[in-house]
């Protein structure tokens, strides 16, 4: 049984200019000790499927329709009596079983409170412990993700930190009660190439030592290359294509895909003369387009792909995408 | 290469007094400590670093925005350094600027019209409105925007065409030089690739010269024609781009080149990277000796000694005492 069962996910954000649909019929599933990578641009929704699973949406979101399984648990909003139910569920979940790594570690960190504290607080609020086992947890962690002097460093405050310390000191919290399920968020966007190297080969480690599941939210593709094993391409509010990181990189099934592939600049190749960019901007989710989200980028495009939104194509076990051009109907013609 | 370089950089120095209080002593933060470089006609220069490196205080020194401490900056056989007035706006007339962010850089309460107009009416370019018109819809169409966006404002504009429209800007008056800082950082991949194929092309029909400051490797090394890696405000090894990329001389650049994300799984999960230890040291009391020697692998008991000083080596240039004979 999979840790993490999300189907027909929608989540809606109701603004002063009409609803926004951040995240349409999403569907993914992972098993202990996967990581995924869920890729894509800004407003593509990708943050917003994670935060639906959580139970972090911003006040005027929520999660109209879909089913959540975590650790064999039912977790969808819809199947709780109240918000306060869900709220308890979630609580207990959330910094216990599932951690989260966020993009900004300033303003993750409390800048008034001892970085000890912080540390501290994940563990005594799920766990029947004294605070001082609680401090020694806390160096435990602090060493584990490779801060020096932690004895003297626990008493410090977020500030005295640099950036990529700030990032190991959220992934330790993130870590505090050996969670099943990581989900990281951007987070090392904020970070230089040579720290973020530091806190993706951190992450990797940590993963193949604990087995926990870990959830890699990202604009690029580049690090989910190095640390996943199965990769989803959002696009729209929708995953437009499924697979293993193979699959994406080697085969990819899906225009916007192959358009992502293609506007980076790979340092390995000498004589690459242009980049390709994809034209035009991502679609407005106010109005969310008929059919097939890229339609309006897409140098493919057919009459059908206007109108009618493509069905799920199975390539093999692991590989799936949403495009008309390999659908059975349009193949045959 | 028989033709004289556009802009020469020789000793450059730009301090800045940080000194809290009447009373404590002085510090000083060398943002860039004795940078010295060439860029020829129709040339990108690529500047890579982390941050606080001081690439960007080198960029704004080069501009003008920040006064040098030493050294000089000479534009097509003029020194710059300490221009003032009238010299010094005719010197900005050929030297603009691309800025990092597209949501700060451009004034919300102007129109895209009004922003593009604006340096062409400092610059005393054209005598009427409506010639300035003319060349604001001809710029927008330059840079891949529409005529009919000349009376919008930036907030109606995404991040990428925002970028553009600051692009067109730049070009309002003309430049032959362009200072191009971090102008792809805050777009998303699909984006900054338009953003690189538009500067390139530019660059192909106006014959413009750039200063590409950016902290992704991968992108500089694709627009750069030679590339300039710094570090604690010192250049520490200069090249032609697919050289520096493929055989760094400086373990600092290896150790930077080793940092970058590969999007291919095979080579990304089999790559063994350096891990440099710890971060970049502060610039107001940088190590004795060489400015690297804290974190590198390589380092002796002269690199904490002596600094070293930039030396050729075959295209290149390097500063590094394992390099000497």
């Amino acid at each position: 049984m999979p840790l993490l069962d999300v189907k027909n996910l929608e989540t809606v954000f109701t603004t002063d200019q009409g609803i926004v649909r951040a995240v349409r019929d999403v569907s993914f599933s992972l098993s202990e000790g996967e990581a995924l990578g869920i890729v894509g641009e800004s407003g593509s929704g990708k943050s917003q499927t994670m935060y639906s699973v959580i139970g972090l949406l911003a006040g005027n979101g929520r999660v109209e329709s879909g089913d959540i399984t975590f650790d064999g648990k039912d977790i969808s909003p819809k199947n709780f009596k109240s918000q306060k139910e869900y709220e308890d569920v979630m609580k207990d979940i959330r910094g216990n079983t599932m951690g989260m790594i966020f993009q900004d570690p300033m303003t993750f960190l409390n800048p008034v409170l001892k970085i000890g504290t912080q540390l501290t607080e994940p563990i005594l609020n799920h766990n029947k412990i004294s605070m001082e086992d609680a401090k020694k947890r806390a160096i435990e962690l602090m060493t584990l993700v490779g801060i020096p002097s932690p004895e003297k460093r626990i008493e410090q405050y977020p500030f005295e930190f640099s950036g990529g310390m700030r990032q190991r000191i959220v992934i330790a919290i993130a870590l505090a009660n050996n969670p099943k399920l990581v989900i990281a968020d951007e987070p090392t966007t904020a970070l230089d190439v040579t720290i973020q190297a530091q806190v993706l080969e951190l992450i990797d480690e940590l993963k193949n030592k604990s087995n926990s599941a870990v959830i890699m939210i990202s604009h690029d593709l580049g690090v989910v290359a190095k640390l996943c094993d199965k990769i989803a391409i959002m696009y729209g509010g929708k995953i437009v294509e499924f697979g293993t990181d193979k699959d994406i990189f080697y085969d990819p099934k899906h225009p916007y895909t192959e358009g992502l592939l293609g506007c980076i600049a790979n340092p390995e190749d000498d004589d690459e003369e242009e980049l390709h960019p994809i034209a035009g901007s991502p679609p407005d989710l106010l109005n969310p387009p008929k059919g097939c989200p890229f339609v309006d980028r897409c140098d493919k495009a057919m009459n059908v792909c206007k109108n009618y939104p493509p069905k799920e194509i199975r390539f093999s076990d692991t590989h799936v995408s949403s495009c008309w051009l390999y659908d059975e109907r349009v193949v045959a013609k | 290469m028989s033709e004289k370089p556009i802009l020469s950089v020789s000793h450059l120095k730009t301090y800045f007094d940080v000194t809290k209080g009447l009373f404590t002593k002085k510090q000083i933060v060398k943002a860039v400590d004795d940078v010295s470089f060439d860029i020829m006609p129709n040339e990108t220069f690529g500047l890579v670093g982390e941050s606080g490196c001081g690439k960007t205080t080198l960029g704004r020194t080069i501009v003008k925005l920040y006064e040098p401490t030493d050294g000089s900056i000479t534009f097509e056989g003029q020194d710059i350094a300490k221009i003032k007035g009238a010299e010094l706006k005719a010197y900005r007339k050929n030297m603009q600027m691309i800025f990092q962010d597209p949501y700060a850089s451009l004034n919300p309460r102007m129109t895209v019209g009004e922003i593009i107009k604006e340096p062409m009416i400092i610059h005393n370019i054209y005598d009427t409105d409506a010639e300035r018109e003319a060349r604001v819809v001809e710029l927008l169409k330059i840079v891949g925007l529409k005529p009919d966006h000349i009376r919008r404002y930036p907030a109606e504009f995404s991040g990428g065409q925002r970028q553009r429209i600051g692009i067109a800007r730049a070009l309002a008056v003309d430049p032959k030089f362009i200072v191009c800082d971090e102008p792809i950082s805050a777009l998303d991949v699909s984006i900054q690739a338009q953003v690189v194929n538009l500067l390139k092309n530019i660059q192909k029909e106006l014959g413009l010269s750039y200063l590409f400051i950016a902290h992704d490797l991968s992108m500089v090394k694709h627009i750069s024609d030679r590339i300039g890696v710094m570090y604690l405000g010192h250049m520490v090894e200069m090249g032609p781009g697919n050289d520096v990329y493929h055989r760094p001389l400086h373990p600092y650049t290896t150790a930077l080149l080793s940092a970058i994300p590969i999007p291919d799984p095979d080579v990304a999960k089999a790559k063994s990277r350096i891990i440099l230890e710890g971060e970049i040291p502060s610039p107001i009391n940088p190590p004795a000796g060489c400015p690297f020697c804290t974190r590198c692998q390589k380092a002796t008991e002269r690199c904490h000694k002596e600094m070293p000083q930039p030396i050729q080596v075959g295209t290149r240039m390097v500063a590094c005492h394992l390099y000497e004979r």
